[in-house]
């Protein structure tokens, strides 16, 4: 029988122990990809680091080799494409993008998403990409390695068993980033480059309902761009947290459209943190959609998103106080979009 | 080793401090430097972080000190083999309960877990290296065996009948049954006209000290130990300590520098002291020991579950007149004295209503969980968060307005309560009266909009409270340089509150000089002189009657030279700004600067230096108590559960207020800390395992969630504190808890809400219950 030492170096004090690894930083994106592809699965591609760096040093990550990006001045780019989309490179900032005419300035929801992210000192280092690619978390998995040794393993590090919901045949852990719901509402698309292919994904498409393999990013596979179309101003970010600043959401809601007063032409309402991707609302949208934006219709669009979410975990918060929470959310957005 | 006991009714003379003076008197002494708002004399060194803390402490040769711990919340331990961690090269020492020998730790538990462990997080054994990566290596070498046993993770469990033992040994897991019995409590209860039951629980929380836990040890002479340490008491530590390896008092020399915060939770040694103490003793080389992040919250001995059931017993016209109480702690897998504290909860209450009775059952169960002790506010924020909740809501039951009720049974000056205690200071009606008015409360009490809400509470702390030991005594020194700065030698902690300060002001008051001119050493028990510690509301109080003690011995000793100097009588000297002068010739002065340098310059060569001390006049309990009401506004959000503390208007009769500043500084601090307690903080298990072991998962508040303050410094000046102060340690946070607790309770509706913390997804259920039942009412109609 094995041991647990609960010493954890997770104190801001001391030296938190980085796993041993190599570290890259590339010069170019052709040089970055080459290296994606040499070393596969062992790589992980670090950019602002919030995230990545945390949980290499929670070893839940153990990447031989550190791939930074944070040189390659392709991915820092925002431009206006001649349709009228804007296309932002991956590795921008995300307090660059709050405040950049082409992005913040050009989608209030987006930015309301950004600038809801954690704290001023982490939306100065994370970028767009790392907040797409945010490891999905757990309270088993986001606890240092000697913690978890306390307990099994679970599908994210090497048992089949997930400590949040035990029947479960997947892992639970939650997608409790920020802006991906924006982005879906937003219509976003995502490039993706490997070494002699990129394509071009809807981030609608981008999430896998698993909390193990959670984007169809495939190895070697780097996000390197995010083209948002235009679209209306009808837009609206909420997000519900424990307390102001610093925290990641309890639950988050993005919502677009297109027309005039209660009578729109297109929805696309999204669900965030809540499960282990993003949700997009298709019966609640329906019945606005059909009805407009009266007071019934929210109701009634409200009722449906229970049946839409499917199992809440009990997750950061009792699930049936997080069921009431996307309720709540999806009503104040569709309020808030009437009134826009 | 379980413990039960009754208490009645004691003899209530002896509990009457000896008071020649006449009560009631408001004059205020003329005082030039008490009553300024001054900043922290050490606030430059801390805002740019030049303070020492015991972990920047670098000795020679010190080694890393890593401790294993228990995986299980009760299991055997069929064998440790730790021969592949010693032969870890750069390991120096791995030592188990083998090693502690006969030392434990205050009597109480074991230094490291021999046979069986009882909690996850005990200590097993321990490492010296000459890194961390290399002790921590060698803790994954150390091959344990367990068994894994039955565990006990909740009171109700470990109440049950054929529970398992926790300790093999404690009868029905019932560490400590007393019964306190004041006044007469069923002859009140028979004669009410109104009785209100209710229940409350209390969830598991951590102190969150900004420092964590950490210990510097340097024993690698057998005959001086050195321990650099954050302590709220270091004359405790030393006389745990001592005995425990053999040494004199003086032998053992405790650091405690700058403590990073306490909250209660750093008023005795704990096993990682010892564990660093015996590596160091065995490698001869100075260990450290800091715990990190999930094992900082293994460590912490906070609160754990407190339950509580209340009854009281009214008179039709409002009187309050008698309390029966019972709570049950969970102590968790050692047992401590958390159920002795409890009596303190429940005579609180006394403390602010003229009772006729009070009784209070406090059990202490044990269970497989961490041991528990207390948190900021002790187990006085909870029940005074309950019985402050139970008086606003039944006041609506009855039609009456909560601050009438407040006002009506509130006690004045000269009251002897239930346990002997004589108030003679007591501005309660006074705070209540200001926060009434500064509210604006008859305006609006009632008359809110739904889920906005106002709540009072009122409440009452003892400043000191002698009784553990013989001598409740702090002595302290003061310095006078012959340039005329003065310093103070202190063995009270700083902790944050700003003690160090206080006293410079103090002694700044009684000498005439800035306090600005002053420097404090404390911290060091080779240096400073014997203070029993930084607890029990006793700082201002007897340190700071010690102070003002050692000052006047200081000023006796200059006027010699003045006098003669100035041709008048040393009683007619008046030390004030810089100057010293007399009473009767203001012009015939000098300056305190030139009279020190000529004090020692002179033939005499007189070196200055004062010393004084100071211990209750009481053979058991107090002298003064703080009194305060507060309001509490607050809003819910109907639709999440997430409820905003608007504003809190805050009235505390301190006795007087030796430094605003620092005063209005508690109040912030512990308003703070009484809405996270309140509202926020909860460790969440899963079978004794913490679920949010991190700063990021355990939900505190942040600065954008602090509400308005207004600050109101009732001064009533006590006989017995030094220029009647009294304190402002925790009563403030007492107050808090329950007001903002009321508030939340009158925003929906009136209803009690009997469990904390009032997390939204809680609101949130009470809210949607009271919407069923409001709506199944209006079917029914």
């Amino acid at each position: 029988m094995g041991c647990l030492h609960l010493l954890p170096s997770r104190g801001v004090f001391i030296a938190m122990l980085l796993p041993d690894h190599s570290y890259v930083k590339a010069k170019s994106l052709e040089e970055c990809l080459k290296t994606l592809r040499e070393t596969g699965e062992k790589a992980k591609v670090v950019a602002g680091g919030t995230d990545v760096i945390f949980n290499m040093r929670l070893k839940l990550f153990q990447p031989e080799v550190a791939v930074s990006i944070r040189g390659l001045k392709d991915l820092q780019q925002v431009d206006e494409l001649d349709d009228g989309s804007v296309r932002i490179g991956a590795a921008c900032r995300l307090a660059d993008l709050i405040d950049h005419p082409l992005a913040g300035g050009r989608y209030p929801a987006f930015k309301q998403s950004l600038e809801a992210v954690a704290s001023t000192h982490i939306r100065n280092m994370g970028t767009l990409g790392g907040n797409i690619c945010l490891e999905t978390r757990c309270w088993y998995t986001n606890n240092s390695d000697q913690w978890r040794e306390g307990l099994q393993g679970c599908y994210k590090t090497d048992s089949e068993l997930c400590h949040v919901i035990k029947s479960s045949s997947k892992c639970h852990a939650i997608n409790n980033s920020d802006s991906p719901p924006a982005l879906i509402a937003l219509g976003a698309m995502l490039t993706l480059q490997k070494e002699g292919a990129t394509r071009e994904v809807p981030i609608a498409e981008f999430y896998r309902a698993d909390g193990v393999n959670f984007s169809v990013l495939e190895p070697g596979e780097l996000v390197t761009h995010v083209t948002i179309p235009p679209v209306s101003d009808r837009q609206v970010f909420i997000k519900i947290t424990p307390r102001k600043g610093m925290d990641f959401s309890l639950g988050a809601v993005a919502a677009r459209c297109d027309g005039q007063g209660e009578q729109i032409s297109n929805i696309t309402i999204v669900l965030g943190s809540l499960v282990t991707a993003p949700v997009v609302l298709d019966k609640p949208a329906q019945v606005v959609l059909e009805a407009g934006l009266t007071d019934d219709a929210i109701e009634k669009a409200a009722d449906l998103v229970r049946d839409e979410l499917g199992e809440v975990s009990n997750l950061y918060g009792r699930s049936i106080y997080k069921r009431q929470i996307a309720i709540v959310l999806v009503k104040r957005a569709l309020v808030q979009l009437r009134e826009l | 080793m379980a413990r039960k006991t009754e208490i009645g009714t004691p003899d209530r003379s002896r509990r009457r401090p000896k008071f020649d003076g006449e009560l009631g008197s408001r004059e205020k002494i003329d005082l030039d430097v008490i009553g300024k708002r001054q900043p922290r004399l050490d606030g430059p060194e801390k805002v740019s972080g030049r303070s020492v803390f015991a972990d920047d402490v670098q000795l020679p040769g010190m080694l890393c000190g890593k401790i294993l711990r228990s995986r299980y919340a009760h299991a055997r331990i069929l064998g440790i083999d730790t021969s592949r961690a010693e032969a870890l090269p750069g390991v120096k020492a791995v030592i188990t309960a083998t090693d502690a020998g006969e030392i434990d730790v205050n009597g109480r538990e074991p230094v490291f877990a021999s046979d069986v462990v009882t909690y996850i997080g005990e200590e097993i054994a321990a490492v010296a290296a000459l890194d961390e990566l290399t002790a921590e290596k060698a803790l994954d070498l150390i091959e344990i065996e367990y068994e894994e046993l039955p565990a006990v993770m909740s009171m109700r469990r470990a109440l049950k009948e054929g529970a398992p033992l926790v300790d093999g040994k404690t009868e029905g897991n019932v560490w400590s049954d007393d019964i306190d019995n004041y006044g007469e409590v069923e002859p009140a209860f028979e004669a009410a006209d109104y009785i209100f039951e209710e229940k409350y629980e209390a969830g598991v929380t951590h102190n969150l000290f900004a420092e964590f836990h950490v210990a510097v040890v340097d024993f690698s002479l057998p005959d001086k130990l050195t321990l650099y340490t954050p302590t709220q008491t270091s004359y405790l530590m030393q006389h745990a300590l001592a005995p425990a390896f053999g040494l004199t008092l003086s032998q053992v020399q405790i650091i405690h520098l700058n403590t990073g915060g306490a909250f209660s939770g750093r008023g005795s040694v704990r096993p990682h002291h010892y564990i660093a103490i015996l590596l160091s003793r065995e490698t001869r080389r100075p260990v450290k020991i800091f715990a990190t992040g999930d094992e900082e919250f293994l460590v912490c001995r906070a609160l754990g579950e407190n339950k509580y059931k209340m009854r009281m017993a009214m008179k039709k016209d409002g009187t309050i007149t008698a309390f029966d109480m019972e709570a049950e702690m969970d102590g968790g897998a050692v047992g401590t004295e958390v159920g002795y504290f409890g009596w303190m909860a429940g005579l609180c209450n006394s403390w602010v209503f003229p009772l006729e009775g009070l009784r209070m059952r406090r059990r202490c169960v044990l269970t497989n969980n961490r041991p528990n002790f207390l948190g900021h506010g002790g187990l006085m924020l909870s029940t005074n968060a309950a019985i402050m909740q139970l008086i606003n809501t039944v006041a609506k039951k009855i039609d009456r307005d909560p601050m009438d009720i407040m006002y009506q049974n509130a006690i004045e000056e000269g009251h002897t309560g239930l346990s002997g205690e004589w108030f003679a200071s007591c501005g309660l009606r006074e705070c209540i009266e200001t926060v009434r008015k500064a509210s604006d409360w008859d305006n609006r009490y009632g008359k809110l909009e739904p889920y906005h809400g106002l709540g009072i509470g009122i409440g009452s702390m003892a400043a000191g409270a002698k009784g553990a030991f013989r001598h409740d005594t702090s002595a302290v020194m003061v310095r006078v340089s012959e340039d005329g700065i003065v310093t103070v030698y202190t063995g009270i902690p700083d902790m944050g509150q700003g003690t160090h300060t206080t006293m410079a002001v103090i002694v700044a008051e009684v000498l005439g000089i800035d306090p600005n001119d002053m420097k404090v050493v404390a911290g060091d028990t080779d240096l400073t002189p014997i203070d029993v510690g930084a607890f029990a509301q006793r700082g201002t109080i007897q340190t700071g009657n010690a102070a003002r003690n050692a000052a006047l011995d200081a000023r006796e000793q200059l006027t010699v030279y003045a006098a003669g100097k100035l041709e008048v009588d040393k009683d007619d000297l008046v030390f004030r700004g810089g100057k010293v002068y007399a009473q009767s010739a203001p012009d015939k002065l000098m300056n305190f600067k030139d009279l020190v340098y000529k004090t020692l310059h002179g033939k005499e060569g007189r070196s200055v230096m004062g010393r004084g001390f100071y211990n209750s006049p009481l053979q058991f309990g107090t002298t003064s108590w703080s009194f305060g009401a507060q309001i509490a506004e607050v809003k819910v959000d109907p639709d999440t559960g997430e409820v905003q503390v608007l504003k809190v208007w805050v009235a505390h009769d301190l006795g007087r207020a030796i430094n605003p500043l620092a005063c209005e500084g508690q109040i912030d601090g512990q308003v703070y800390s009484a809405m996270s307690q309140i509202l926020y903080e909860e460790v969440q298990t899963d079978a004794g395992l913490y679920l949010n072991p991190s700063r990021l998962e355990y939900k505190v508040p942040r600065s954008y969630e602090m509400p308005e303050i207004d600050y109101y410094l009732i001064e009533t000046i006590d006989p017995f504190g030094p220029f009647g102060a009294k304190e402002i340690g925790e009563g403030i946070i007492v107050v808090s808890g329950g007001a903002i607790a009321a508030a939340v309770s009158d925003a929906l509706g009136g209803e009690f809400i009997g469990e904390m913390p009032m997390a939204p997804w809680r609101v949130l259920k009470h809210i949607k219950r009271a919407q069923r039942q409001e709506a199944a009412g209006r079917t029914a109609a």
